[in-house]
């Protein structure tokens, strides 16, 4: 028998809990406005920023600089690595050492459409680090003995880093795109750079791409005021315009298989045609999370079709993703793993997943979640420092706006089992890009796996 | 470490400059390694650090003539020989080529002194 006080508890619990969802709704819309960057342009220079009041801040100079736009082979990550070099006014160590006194972090990190470099610091250094960073894409000196006593040193050092998973991404983007987009994100020791990769060639290509118009200044945490004055005495010294280009060509979709013998892991990537930045494709996103990969929760396989494919499967890790770049973009499942046999396993999985989703057979609890899953995935995306940041500047530079997160989550919303049908079939009767990496023997080729390519 | 010099001593005096100048071309026409095809930069001690890094800095092309040069030179000295007159180095020729470099190692090494040996000041 239930009684009466548990009974009016029971109601009250109900009643607070609605409330409270009232409460954290409220909070969440207000938490989307907030997490906006807000475009202007100050002195011929493309500026966002948003602030949320923080003691600290991130300022991101993000130049048009990636992988997709450098004209020789090699000359991003030269770019990369000569960041915070001397300069004319200081050395790199007067640099190094006057950051760390004021307890802050210098990075410079790049996408294949984006060269990032980025300070974090305390609120109140913002002019120190507006006039580092303007000083560091203007003024750097590119000097030879950098180039041959730290900066090549530096780029052997990680190119020997890169991984069978990285150079089957790589290879399935050259598949996909050829030049421009499919430029290796970092080139592998086997990849014949130095004929190309030096220190007036990387000098020649900072001076193109590190104009007015190829740049973006991202702060988040900033006042838009502080920043709109510091930015515009401070980066009055940045060319207009140079007569140096970058390369640039637009983007086509084409497809196709390639296939790397190598040793060490294996990999095998299968791309689609995905969605662009611009792009308002929700379905491709719940897509993205509905295959899934990396589990939410623990000791548990999760809902996503990716990690219940390899959960019997030990060490081989699967996921899903679009790379969305300014006018393509490209949905890929990576499987990689040590054992042969257990990537061609969960390749052959993943095709029959993704077909499964084409479908139709995917219960509408998994839509239900995936489409969570891509909600939490979006507003991570815009609340994280790091990749909102790049994403808001990676959309600057390349003319469009940064995303409106509200705007988006609708969108999202919106998707239900039918859309999601429509959007795996069409990914299907499209090419796709598969590139397979490591002990070829026992890697399956595209036509195995049923893809059409 | 780069030869001893007092020019920052005589810079700042315009008149010692003018004392000194034609003293000084005497004594580099004097000394000899014009006439066996030398540079003044290629007398400096190789056997330490901060030259040993400079002649790295240097470009291929200049480290393979000062090479040619020193080789030269020391086949001179072993035939007992100097280079015919027109062939000795001309005092428009005899530039500094390494002393900047090795200028700017210094001032790298100062620097990091200076800056390892930093005292911040707290403002509060």
């Amino acid at each position: 028998m239930i009684s009466r006080s548990a009974l009016s508890r029971g109601s009250q619990l109900a009643l607070r809990s609605r409330s409270a969802a009232k409460v954290a709704q409220r909070g969440f819309a207000a938490a989307s406005e907030k997490a906006s960057y807000n475009p202007t342009t100050v002195a011929g220079v493309k500026v966002a920023s948003r602030d949320d009041h923080g003691p600290t801040t991130r300022l991101a100079v993000i130049a048009k600089a990636g992988t997709r736009y450098e004209p020789l082979p090699g000359l991003t990550v030269g770019l990369e690595e000569f960041a915070f070099k001397n300069t004319e006014k200081r050395s790199a160590l007067r640099i190094t050492r006057e950051s760390e006194l004021l307890g802050a972090q210098l990075s410079a990190y790049h996408t294949r459409e984006a060269l990032i470099l980025q300070a974090n610091f305390l609120r109140e250094d913002l002019p120190y680090f507006a006039e580092l960073l303007a000083e560091v894409i203007s003024k750097t000196q590119y000097t030879t003995h950098e180039f041959l006593e730290e900066v090549e040193d530096v780029i052997h050092l990680k190119q020997s880093k890169v991984d069978n998973a990285a150079v089957a991404l790589d290879a399935a983007h050259s598949v996909a795109f050829h030049k421009g987009l499919g430029a290796p994100l970092y080139p592998t020791p086997e990849t014949p750079v130095s004929s190309y990769l030096n220190e007036g060639n990387v000098g020649a290509f900072a001076y193109a791409a590190y104009t007015k118009s190829n740049i973006a200044v991202v702060a988040d945490g900033a006042s838009e005021a502080g920043l709109s004055k510091w930015v515009e005495s401070f980066f009055k010294a940045v060319p207009t315009e140079s007569q140096e280009s970058i390369f640039s060509n637009t983007s086509k979709y084409h497809g196709g298989e390639t296939r790397i013998s190598r040793n060490g892991s294996n990999a095998v990537v299968i791309g689609f045609n995905g969605a662009s930045l611009g792009e308002n494709k929700p379905e491709i996103a719940v897509l993205a999370g509905l295959l899934g990969g990396e589990s939410g929760i623990k000791w548990s396989p999760g809902f996503s079709l990716l990690s219940k494919a390899t959960s019997g499967v030990p060490g081989v890790h699967a996921h899903a993703a679009n790379f969305a770049y300014s006018d393509a973009g490209l949905f890929t499942i990576q499987i990689s793993g040590g054992s042969a046999l257990g990537v061609r396993k969960v390749a052959e999985e993943a095709v029959k997943a993704i077909k499964s989703v084409a479908d139709g057979s995917i219960p509408q609890e998994d839509v239900v979640k995936a489409v969570a899953k891509a909600r939490f995935n979006l507003l991570a995306l815009s609340e994280t420092s790091g990749a909102g940041l790049v994403h808001a500047g990676a959309n600057l530079i390349s003319g469009g706006q940064p995303l409106v997160v509200s705007d988006r989550l609708k969108a999202l919303e919106s998707v239900n089992g039918d859309k999601l049908k429509a959007a795996a079939k069409t990914l299907l009767e499209g090419k796709a890009s598969v590139a397979s990496v490591g002990d070829l023997f026992v890697l399956p080729y595209a036509e195995d796996l049923g893809l059409k390519v | 470490m780069s030869a001893p010099s007092l020019i920052k001593f005589a810079a700042k005096r315009p008149w010692l400059i003018k004392l000194l100048t034609p003293v000084a071309n005497w004594y580099a026409n004097a000394a000899g390694y014009r006439q066996m095809g030398l540079l003044a930069d290629d007398l400096i001690s190789e056997e330490n650090e901060t030259v040993l890094k400079a002649l790295s800095r240097l470009p291929p092309d200049v480290t393979y003539d000062r090479i040619y040069r020193i080789r030269r030179a020391t086949q001179l000295s072993l035939q007992h020989k100097i280079l015919p007159k027109s062939e000795w180095v001309k005092p428009e020729e005899d530039v500094p080529y390494l002393a900047p470099l090795i200028a700017q190692i210094e001032a790298e090494e100062a620097e990091k002194a200076a800056l390892d040996t930093l005292a911040p000041i707290r403002k509060h």
